[in-house]
């Protein structure tokens, strides 16, 4: 993520200066690229919505239908697509540090909290970046405001007030949200709208898809359903 | 009727520079009615740089996405030539279409399937049922299948080398030679036999195909046979998808059995025959 | 394999890494065996140690973690693994699937390199979660007989090790048949 067009390249700086399209054979050689899967967060009224695909495939093959890349920390769920070792190892990382956060500090961690955790923890592997793109979404617990937001793989934090989209099919979900997505939904609504928005986008990427996790999350209560995707 | 013969067996970019007493050596020579025009870029290598510009293996940022990826199957059995497909087109890893049709037909007896480049196959098998049509104005009888899929091999084989990419089937049934089938790639390859599966998910359509293939196989079982080893291929294959389009060959001519949705296909054949244990079908939402 | 020849026809691409875990690896030559046996070493030790057997997800999660480790090393080992087992505690049978990426996917059945495209479908059609032994055995056979039939090299017969609550053990496969394309 830039926040002018490519002011610099991501490679580190190779002797004799970098090739002009260093740039694009990297990109050409990233592996999350070949792997497959999709994440998307919706914000709702006093509610937020996180939901994922459930593929794990090896460039067109498919191996499981069974992989969520969904992830539960207490009241902060982070979703994260990308490479498929790095989707585990990464989720397996922040459960330490949130379990570590919850001992020291007697209590859940708050979104906010999580997404700059993510955020640092992301940055030290600046030179050797784990190859995810992660969502986050939760309710603040103090004032129960929907907190979402979405990181690139070195962690410059992404906040939004609408939607954050990841992985393989983001174009298409960010077509799918800028159409359905309005301000104010409630749980239902919501569940409806991110369902759609995923299934559809999905449905247009060949390496996403084949079932899809959702959860719903309000004040004092969380919802997780399946949902039957297409299987092709 | 030999004159209208040969008006269109030239391509019509040649109208003009032939005379009309050339008629004759034309239509003749073969070869030379085939040998279309096609405009050639200006520059040095134009193979290479059209693979250049097209590969999206080798290079993912390439300019021009063609589309790619598909499943395509057929089958001889006792009761003529199972063909079927699936739908999908994809460009890298977008979705282009699900409707696709990737079986061709060359006319009312004969099928091409089409996998690998979409216009290549569309195209060629198009020219290969006018060569066809011509052959039987000429001759006063239907082309073999031998014959089709020797005129399409050759041809194709004349642009070795500048990036056509075709996976092709050509099926059909004759009097003389019974239910054929041929395997034709760009490469200039041409095979008989009694079964073949082109395209990214072959092997997966392999797998359950040979599984269960025979000769005498029943009608009904040859095409539950075809449309679920299209299911397998549709299900492990990200590159194929969307609908199975199923055709059967007999002498009187092919038979289409329907242009089918897999989605309904794979939770029936999931929930009743307790296939594809890989994937939960347990939908209800849970409180966490 | 060295180069074009043929070094060993029945080597067992398997370790037992407790009584009811077993491990089966493919990749490069050198780094199966060394990942293989070092894991199979921590396995142990943890058994002799705690007295007790780490259970087959507990183990794959494990294997998966020094994989992973392994991968930003500056020497990874290359490794596809599929690790069965039978749960000592709950006596459910497992299947993990890891890669040389650690991507690990629990399945009801897996296979590795150009098997999985020519298998997957025939047991995404057979398989069923209640089949015996026996019918295990059969269905294997069908895999077998395909890769037989479509692959262009000769991969020089099985080894097949079944995994029960009781311990592992060794089953007679005749691979000696000779399968033709259609």
């Amino acid at each position: 993520m830039f926040v002018t067009a490519r002011p610099f390249s991501l490679l580190p700086h190779l002797p004799g200066g970098t090739p002009p399209d260093a740039d694009a054979e990297a990109e050409a050689d990233h592996p999350p690229l070949t792997d497959g899967g999709a994440a998307v967060a919706m914000v709702g009224k006093d509610c937020v919505a996180i939901a994922c695909d459930l593929r794990l495939g090896l460039q067109a093959l498919t191996v499981s239908n069974n992989f969520p890349k969904i992830f539960q920390y207490g009241d902060v769920f982070l979703g994260l697509t990308g490479l498929a070792t790095d989707v585990a190892t990464v989720s397996d990382l922040f459960r330490f540090k949130v379990n570590m956060y919850r001992l020291r500090e007697e209590r859940n961690i708050a979104p906010a909290t999580f997404a700059n955790l993510v955020s640092s923890s992301l940055y030290e592997k600046r030179f050797g970046p784990y190859f995810v793109s992660p969502v986050v979404a939760g309710l603040e617990p103090k004032t129960g405001k929907p907190f979402i937001c979405g990181f690139d793989s070195i962690g410059c934090i992404d906040f939004a007030k609408d939607f954050i989209v990841s992985g393989t099919a983001s174009e298409q979900l960010f077509g799918m949200c800028e159409s359905l997505w309005e301000p104010d939904l409630g749980p239902e609504d919501l569940f409806e709208t991110i369902s759609q928005a995923l299934l559809n986008a999905v449905d247009r990427d060949a390496l996403s898809g084949w079932g899809a996790h959702v959860y719903i999350i309000e004040k004092d209560k969380v919802t997780k359903r399946l949902l039957k995707g297409r299987q092709d | 009727m030999d004159t209208l013969v040969a008006r269109y067996s030239r391509p019509a970019a040649q109208r003009e520079t032939f005379a009309d007493d050339q008629h004759d050596d034309l239509h003749d020579d073969t070869t030379n009615s085939m040998s279309l025009k096609f405009a050639i870029p200006p520059i040095a290598q134009p193979s290479a740089w059209l693979r250049a510009a097209t590969d999206d293996r080798a290079n993912p940022q390439c300019p021009i996405k063609i589309a790619h990826g598909t499943t395509t199957l057929a089958f001889r059995f006792q009761g003529g030539i199972i063909v079927a497909t699936d739908s999908r087109a994809t460009a890298g890893n977008w979705i282009a279409s699900q409707t696709v049709k990737k079986v061709i037909e060359i006319n009312n007896c004969l099928l091409g399937t089409m996998a690998g480049g979409a216009a290549d196959c569309q195209y060629w098998l198009a020219w290969l049922g006018m060569q066809c049509r011509l052959h039987e104005l000429r001759h006063k009888r239907r082309i073999s299948v031998a014959a089709a899929s020797k005129i399409l091999a050759n041809l194709v084989y004349q642009y070795k080398g500048m990036g056509l990419s075709m996976g092709t089937m050509c099926a059909g049934v004759t009097k003389e030679e019974g239910p054929a089938l041929y395997y034709i790639d760009s490469d200039g390859t041409r095979l008989a036999g009694n079964l073949f599966c082109v395209g990214s998910g072959q092997t997966f359509a392999y797998g359950v195909l040979d599984a269960e293939y025979r000769y005498d196989l029943s009608e009904e079982e040859a095409l539950a046979l075809g449309s679920r080893s299209i299911l397998a291929a549709t299900h492990r294959d990200a590159y194929s998808g969307g609908f199975i389009n199923l055709y059967h060959v007999k002498e009187d001519g092919w038979v289409k059995h329907g242009f089918s949705d897999t989605n309904p296909i794979f939770w029936k054949t999931k929930l009743e025959s307790g296939e594809f244990t890989n994937v939960t079908s347990d939908f209800v939402g849970e409180r966490v | 394999m060295r180069g074009a020849t043929v070094l060993k026809a029945s080597d067992d691409k398997t370790r037992q890494l407790n009584k009811n875990t077993l491990m089966a690896y493919s990749g490069e030559a050198g780094d199966t065996v060394q990942f293989a046996e070092y894991i199979q070493a921590n396995a142990q030790l943890y058994s002799m140690r705690n007295e007790t057997d780490l259970s087959p997800s507990a183990l794959a999660n494990y294997v998966r973690g020094e994989l992973a480790t392994s991968l930003r090393s500056r020497k990874p080992y290359n490794v596809n693994l599929l690790l069965g087992g039978v749960d000592p505690i709950t006596h459910k049978p497992s299947l993990f699937w890891l890669d040389y990426l650690a991507s690990l996917a629990p399945v009801p059945y897996a296979a590795h390199g150009y098997a999985q495209y020519y298998c997957l479908s025939i047991l995404d059609k057979h398989h069923s979660p209640g089949i015996s032994l026996g019918e295990g055995i059969k269905l294997l056979e069908m895999c077998t007989d395909e890769l037989k039939r479509r692959m262009p090299i000769d991969f020089k017969g099985m080894t097949v090790k079944a995994v029960t609550k009781n311990g592992i053990v060794d089953i007679e496969f005749n691979d000696d048949k000779i399968v033709k394309c259609a």
